[in-house]
This record gives C-alpha cells, sequence and structure tokens, in this order.
C-alpha cells in the first residue's frame, strides 16, 4: 500500500497564486475525488503532478519517491499514468499500436539492438504485442485491434485510452475529467472500469465536474475553489458542506 | 567615416523593413513561413526592368512592379496555402509549398532573362549627390528612404486605424471568431497576401535601382537576411520587424565597412543561430514561441 | 546488353547515395524534428573524407568512418540548442546552419579550397559498394521503424504530451534522432566525396536541401518505403524525357505544391494507407 501525496502544494504566477497549499492524499486500492469549479485550479494541480508545470512551493510524492522536480517523461516511471481531458490518440495508428507505446516503459531492449533489429529486440515486441492484445481483450476492445484509433466512437476511444494507461502498469491513474460529454449509460460503464482499477490495487484520482458521478465512485473527495481546498471528507459531508454549496451556487443557497 | 556608414545603413534597413514587413506579416496572420517571398521581391525588380527597358517611365515601371508582386502573391496564397488552412498543417506544409512556388518563379525569371544579369539604363535615376556636413547622400538614396517610410507609415495607417485594419486583426486573433463576426477570412488573408507582395514588390525595384543589378537569384541572400531580421524582431510582429530592420542594416553596414569580407555572412547566421538558442521570440515577439507549444 | 545497363550505372550510383540522404532526412522527421541539415552534414561527411585522403593519405574506409562519426558528432552538438525549438524555428535554425557551414567553408580556403572545391580525391567507391550501403542504411531505418524506437519516434512526433506521459523521454529520442540522422549523411557524403574525385561547397547547400526534401515529401515521411520511392521517381523522371530534365527544378517545384497539398502522406504511404484500408474492409467491417 503506497500513497500519493500532495503535500503544501503551491502554484504561483508572478503575482498570481493558482494554486495554495493543497494537501491531498491519494493511497492506493482508493478512488479519490478532486472537484471545485470553473477556474478552481485543478488543471494547475494535474500539470504540476504530471510535471508539465514547475511547482513553486510543497512536494508531491508516490510512495517514498519525490516527483516534484521530475521531468515530465519520468512521471510515468515513478508509477503514475494519467488520461487527457481530450482524449489523445494517436489517431493514424492502429488500437493496438495505441496500447503498444502504453508499454514503452517496460520495454528493455538496448539500444542498440532496437537499432540494427537484432532478434532479443524482435522477440521482445512480438511479447508486447501478446501483452497489448490481452489488455485489448480485457477491455473488449479485440475486434478494433487493427482499426486506426482516430475512427472509433467517443466510447471506444475513452477505453483504448484507459487501456494505453493502465498498459504502464501504474500504482496510480490520474483521470482528468474522463467521462466529458457523456451520458449515463456511458459513464456508468467507465465507474465499472473505474472500480476495477481500485480493485486491482491502484490509486485513482479523479478530476471531475460531474458531482453526482463523484459522489456515486469515491470514498473520500477534495473540493477546490480559487486555488485552495475548501473542504474535504466523505461525499455526503462535503456536498452537505456550506463552503462548498457557496462556491458552486452562491451564498444564498448555502 | 561613422556618420557616412550609418547614413548608408538606415537607407539600408528602410530596404529591409519594406522586405521583412510582408514577411513577418503573413507568418503573423497564418504562422505560415512564406519562403517564396524572396522570388516575389525579385519578380518586382523584373518587372521594373522590363518596363524601363520597354521604353516605360521610372514612376510607371515602380507602380506596375507592386501590383504585379502584390496580384502574384496573392496567386501564391491561393495555389499554395489555402489547402493547407484545412488541413492544418500550415507549419510544415507551409514551408515545403512556398519552397516549391519560390522555385517555380525563379526558375521562370531565369528563362524570361535568359539568366542574364539586367542593368538598368544609366540615368534611369537621376544620378544627383548631395553634400551637407561632410556627408554625401544621393537623391536615390533620400528617394529610398522616402518611399520605405513612406509606405510603412500608410501600412501602419491601414493596420490601426482602418476597418480593414480591425478585420486583419481580427483573424490573426481567431479565424473562427472572426468568421462568426461576418468576416470573411480569405478575402482578408489575399488582401494581406497583397499587401506583402506589394512591400516585396516595392523593395525589390529600389534595390534593383541601388545596385543596379538584378537577377532571377537576387532574392536568395534577401530571404536569409529576412529570417534574421524577422526572427530577431520576432515571428509575426510589426514594430519589430521594423526595429530589427533598422538593427540590421545598421549592423550588416558596420560591419561590411569594417571587417573582411565574407566573414558578415557567418556573422550574421551565428547571430541568428544565437537568437534562436537563447531568445527564439526576439525583441518584441510572444513568450513561448519557440518551445513545447500545444500539439494538436 | 552491356552497353545499355553500363548506360544506367551512373544513375544507379546517384540512386543508392541519394537513397541514404533521403533516409537522413527521413528519420530526423519521423522524430518530430523540424531539421533541414541533412545536407550540411552531408557536406561535413564529404569534406572530412576528403580532406582525410587529400591531406593525409588516409584509406577510404577509415576516410568515409570518419565523414560519418564527424557527421553524427556535429548533429548531436547541434541537437542540444535545437532541443528548446519547435516547428518553423527548428527549419530556421538548420537553414541557417547550412549557411553557416557554406560560409565558414569558403572563408576556409586552406583547408577546403573554398570556392573552388577539393579536388584529387581518389575514387575508391564504387557501384557495389554504394549499394551494399544503401541497402544496409535501408535495413537500419527499416529496423528501427518496426522497434521500440520507431514507436517512441512516432509518438513524439504526434503528440509530445502523450509521449512523456508514457515515460518517453522526449530529449533523448530526439537527440538519437539527430545522430542517426547526421551519421547517415556523413556517412553518404564521405561516399560521395571518394565517388567523384571533386567536390564544392555548393553541392551541400540549397539546391541539396531542396531534392533531399522533396524525396520524402514526395515518396512519404511515414513507412522506409517513401524515401525508397521518392528518390527513385525523382530520379528517373528527368530522364524520361528531355523537356523534364531541363525543367527539373520546376518540376521539383510543381510537385512540392501539388504533393503536399493534395497528397500530403507522399505516393508511396497513401498508397500502403489504401490498401491497409481495403484489406480492413474486406475482413468485414466492425461495429465501431
Amino acid at each position: 500500500m503506497t500513497t500519493l501525496k500532495l503535500t503544501n502544494l503551491s502554484k504561483r504566477f508572478g503575482g498570481v497564486v493558482a494554486s495554495e497549499d493543497v494537501n491531498i492524499k491519494v493511497p492506493t486500492g482508493e478512488i479519490i475525488g478532486l472537484i471545485g469549479p470553473n477556474g478552481a485550479g485543478k488543471t494547475t494541480i494535474v500539470n504540476m503532478i504530471t510535471g508539465m508545470l514547475p511547482v513553486s512551493g510543497g512536494t508531491i510524492h508516490v510512495g517514498d519517491i519525490d516527483i516534484t522536480h521530475a521531468a515530465a517523461h519520468e512521471i510515468c516511471r515513478a508509477g503514475l499514468a494519467r488520461t487527457f481531458q481530450n482524449i489523445r490518440l494517436l489517431n493514424d495508428a492502429s488500437v493496438l499500436d495505441n496500447v503498444l507505446i502504453g508499454l514503452h516503459r517496460h520495454e528493455k531492449s538496448s539500444t542498440l539492438s532496437a537499432l540494427l533489429g537484432l532478434p532479443t529486440s524482435g522477440r521482445e515486441t512480438r511479447a508486447l504485442k501478446v501483452r497489448a492484445m490481452a489488455l485489448l481483450a480485457a477491455f473488449d476492445l479485440t475486434k478494433f485491434a487493427e482499426y486506426p484509433a482516430g475512427g472509433l466512437s467517443y466510447g471506444h476511444q475513452r477505453k483504448v485510452e484507459m487501456a494505453r494507461a493502465v498498459a504502464t502498469d501504474p500504482d496510480f491513474i490520474l483521470l482528468d475529467e474522463p467521462i466529458a460529454g457523456m451520458n449515463d449509460v456511458e459513464s456508468d460503464a467507465l465507474a465499472e472500469i473505474f472500480r476495477d482499477f481500485a480493485r486491482n490495487g491502484k490509486g485513482v484520482l479523479l478530476i471531475e465536474h460531474n458531482v453526482r458521478f463523484v459522489a456515486k465512485l469515491c470514498s473520500y473527495v477534495y473540493v477546490l475553489d480559487g486555488g485552495k481546498l475548501i473542504s474535504e471528507g466523505t461525499p455526503e459531508n462535503v456536498l452537505k458542506d456550506p463552503a462548498v454549496i457557496t462556491a458552486y451556487l452562491g451564498a444564498e443557497y448555502a | 567615416m561613422l556618420a557616412q556608414q550609418l547614413l548608408n545603413g538606415l537607407v539600408v534597413s528602410g530596404v529591409y523593413a519594406l522586405f521583412s514587413l510582408g514577411f513577418t506579416l503573413v507568418f503573423g496572420i497564418q504562422r505560415i513561413l512564406n519562403l517564396a517571398h524572396g522570388a516575389v521581391f525579385m519578380t518586382g525588380a523584373m518587372v521594373a526592368y522590363y518596363t524601363v527597358d520597354g521604353g516605360g517611365p521610372l514612376w510607371l515601371a515602380f507602380i506596375l512592379a507592386v501590383i504585379v508582386s502584390g496580384c502574384l502573391s496573392v496567386l501564391v496564397e491561393i495555389t499554395c496555402f489555402r489547402r493547407l488552412r484545412k488541413t492544418g498543417d500550415e507549419e510544415f506544409g507551409g514551408v515545403v509549398s512556398s519552397i516549391g512556388a519560390g522555385l517555380v518563379i525563379t526558375t521562370i525569371a531565369q528563362q524570361v532573362s535568359n539568366t542574364q544579369i539586367l542593368r538598368f539604363p544609366f540615368e534611369t535615376f537621376p544620378v544627383v549627390i548631395f553634400r551637407f556636413w561632410d556627408l554625401r547622400v544621393s537623391m536615390l538614396q533620400l528617394f529610398m528612404a522616402g518611399a520605405a517610410l513612406l509606405m510603412v507609415m500608410i501600412l501602419g495607417y491601414l493596420f490601426y486605424k482602418t476597418a480593414f485594419g480591425r478585420r486583419v486583426r481580427a483573424v490573426t486573433d481567431n479565424e473562427h471568431a472572426a468568421t462568426l463576426m461576418g468576416i470573411n477570412p480569405n478575402r482578408v488573408y489575399s488582401q494581406t497576401y497583397f499587401i506583402a507582395g506589394a512591400l516585396a514588390g516595392a523593395a525589390g525595384v529600389l534595390v534593383g535601382l541601388a545596385f543596379n543589378s538584378i537577377s532571377f537569384v537576387m532574392g536568395e541572400p534577401y530571404m536569409m537576411f529576412g529570417f534574421a531580421i524577422i526572427i530577431l524582431g520576432g515571428l509575426g510582429s510589426i514594430p519589430g520587424a521594423l526595429l530589427a530592420s533598422v538593427i540590421f542594416g545598421m549592423v550588416q553596414t558596420l560591419t561590411i565597412a569594417y571587417l573582411p569580407s565574407g566573414l558578415t555572412d557567418t556573422i550574421i547566421f551565428a547571430s541568428l543561430f544565437l537568437i534562436l538558442l537563447f531568445r527564439p521570440h526576439g525583441l518584441l515577439g510572444q513568450e513561448d514561441a519557440g518551445n513545447l507549444g500545444s500539439r494538436r | 546488353m552491356s552497353n545499355f545497363i553500363a548506360g544506367y550505372i551512373p544513375l544507379f550510383d546517384l540512386y543508392c547515395l541519394h537513397v541514404g540522404l533521403a533516409l537522413s532526412q527521413f528519420i530526423v522527421l519521423r522524430a518530430g524534428v523540424f531539421s533541414l541539415a541533412t545536407a550540411a552534414f552531408a557536406g561535413i561527411g564529404a569534406y572530412t573524407a576528403g580532406i582525410m585522403a587529400v591531406n593525409f593519405g588516409m584509406h577510404p574506409a577509415l576516410g568515409v568512418l570518419c565523414g560519418t562519426l564527424t557527421g553524427m558528432g556535429v548533429a548531436i552538438v547541434l541537437s542540444i540548442p535545437l532541443a528548446r525549438l519547435r516547428g518553423v524555428y527548428q527549419a530556421i535554425a538548420t537553414v541557417a546552419f547550412i549557411q553557416i557551414c557554406l560560409s565558414l567553408n569558403i572563408y576556409s580556403e586552406g583547408l577546403t579550397g573554398g570556392a573552388m572545391g577539393l579536388n584529387n580525391i581518389p575514387k575508391t567507391v564504387g557501384t557495389g559498394t554504394l549499394f551494399v550501403f544503401a541497402a544496409l542504411a535501408s535495413y537500419l531505418i527499416w529496423a528501427i521503424e518496426k522497434g521500440r524506437l520507431g514507436r517512441a519516434f512516432n509518438t513524439i512526433r504526434q503528440d509530445e504530451a502523450v509521449a512523456a506521459s508514457l515515460g518517453i523521454s522526449i530529449r533523448r529520442h530526439q537527440m538519437l534522432a539527430f545522430a542517426i540522422s547526421g551519421a547517415l549523411a556523413g556517412l553518404f557524403g564521405g561516399l560521395e566525396a571518394y565517388h567523384s574525385y571533386a567536390i564544392d561547397p555548393r553541392q551541400f547547400g540549397f539546391h541539396l536541401l531542396i531534392t533531399v526534401l522533396s524525396y520524402v515529401i514526395f515518396g512519404g515521411r511515414n513507412s522506409v518505403i517513401g524515401p525508397l520511392v521518392g528518390v527513385a521517381f525523382l530520379i528517373i523522371l528527368p530522364e524520361l524525357a528531355r523537356p523534364l530534365a531541363e525543367n527539373r527544378m520546376v518540376i521539383y517545384g510543381i510537385m512540392l505544391i501539388l504533393v503536399i497539398n493534395y497528397m500530403p502522406k507522399g505516393v508511396a504511404d497513401t498508397a500502403i494507407d489504401a490498401i491497409k484500408a481495403r484489406r480492413l474492409k474486406a475482413r468485414g467491417g466492425a461495429d465501431i
């Protein structure tokens, strides 16, 4: 059991404070939610965790590994995978190829053998393809393996993205607004997949706008507004918190 | 003598400004690096030459050059770039396409001119020298500086004080939104390309008159200088291009005057390289210009 | 009969040499690096090899090796500043680099012979050698494409953020792509030097840049077949008819415009994609 820990995380752009003293803990095996109105700073947090934005203050730890100042490509190695708000798949590549790249982290053959096409490299590629197909099967995507990913329906593309994230074999998955634009049936299907992640021992940080979805799925919720955490707790408690209601709806409803 | 070189440099800056403004304008509005710009510049010079050669007066040659260059620029836009906007591949595709256009234009010019170096007949522009304070200025230099200044002022007026200018700035900011407000982006682009080409053509005529050596390859060194200038000024920035033209014109004139020849080019390109290394957005360009931008 | 074939040998030599250069251009574009510096690396390789032979009497095999290593070394050094740039900025920087190399070459007359070029290079490389190297280079690029490097390059080119999120180091991979590109260009530059008695700076300037770019644009930037097809087509085309040869540059220019606008993937890749799509359809469409 390890924890993804954000400790007093802060971000300043010159004089503007985008995030201030954010403390979040995501244990493996749990689904933790992060919600907040638009402009609350959720994207800033995501970008800091994934190494896309330099951190102004505080730390980020994946278990014992300090990834506060790690470069973007080192985050994956530390065991943290992410999905994107606007599903960034390689549209021209096949579904299988998209998942195959997810396995990149596990490729061990030397650069030299990759350059020269030595048998070890070829063997490894074949083994990876088998793993990728297995992943596709787990997500019920086998029949799409050879199709260009860009041609799939939105729901299926989401699943390919999930499969790719899982391929990196992460301890933690950061889901950035994964059900945007989906109806309840589609989002329920994804919810099952997320519960599976947790059941398989991964820690899930779910960033979402859809408060109902978060309430159904998460065991603990953090609420962000104006860059600061204004509330945290179980979904029932958080939704009743006057500070949260004020942030979303205005003071008159608190 | 230093003051004289500075004066010469200023005149040269004017011509560079005319050339670079069009170059940076097109990049600013469409993020396309139009490598055919040098060929358009050369076309202006050739049109002027052939007009004069055919017996026409210089003022007619100038006007024709400007108009033909403008139209040529629009033609390039329509045939080479318009389709790319739909696929969204302007950055790479624009470079490739414009290389092709430049190639076609210069080769045609080569055939037309029979690979000769063309020279204006003597006294096409009256040779009059003024002297004051130890400096000599020719009427041609005055004309060049004056023409450049006038055109830059007209451009400034067009861009910042007219409805047309507002339309251009709207489309530059956000093409889709501008369309929603009833602006026809195709027309705006064509007009912008016309202006860019016209300025380049004017620069071509001036250079042709000044050095009296017009050939189908004359655009190439200017393209290189153009790169350096617009990078220095910041890709897409008009004030930047102006400022950079002055700096560049001065520096080039001074290094040619005071340093061994052959080194000038190396210095220029090494400087360009260094600028790209440390400050790719130049003096007045947007901050995140050269870096890991958002990929489509 | 043998005369007939003999007449085509120079063409075949040219093909082999330019396949190497096209592959050098191909691999950088593959990795998302907008570099046009292949011509410069080729020049560096050619001059290194040539100078080694003429001034030091070095054995051609060693000379070619020197050319390759110099090309690779310079490319690696160049990749460091270029790592911060993207898109047109990289392109401009590499074009400036070509110009710098050209200017320095002409300026250093003592070493390179300046504008007159380097002469009296022993012709020690023949058609057989060229073919072997061209085949090896093609194999190298094909092997890269099939393996994890090719997959990494591909991902970086299409979406850097995704690549980073999957643990792919963009800097390291782009430097590698540059190194391979520089090595290939340096290698084939060296081979060119030992193949043609004399080299001059203009050979490695903008004409070569445009030619090499054309091969890859025309043939395709996605699969190895692209450069192979591109070089073949653009070399053979001018040979088909006199007027085509005389107007070579106009034809290249028109071709660049047409291909990038109407068949941006290039001839070979468009065909490959069409075949793949038809195969999928024949298999019976999946309900997507």
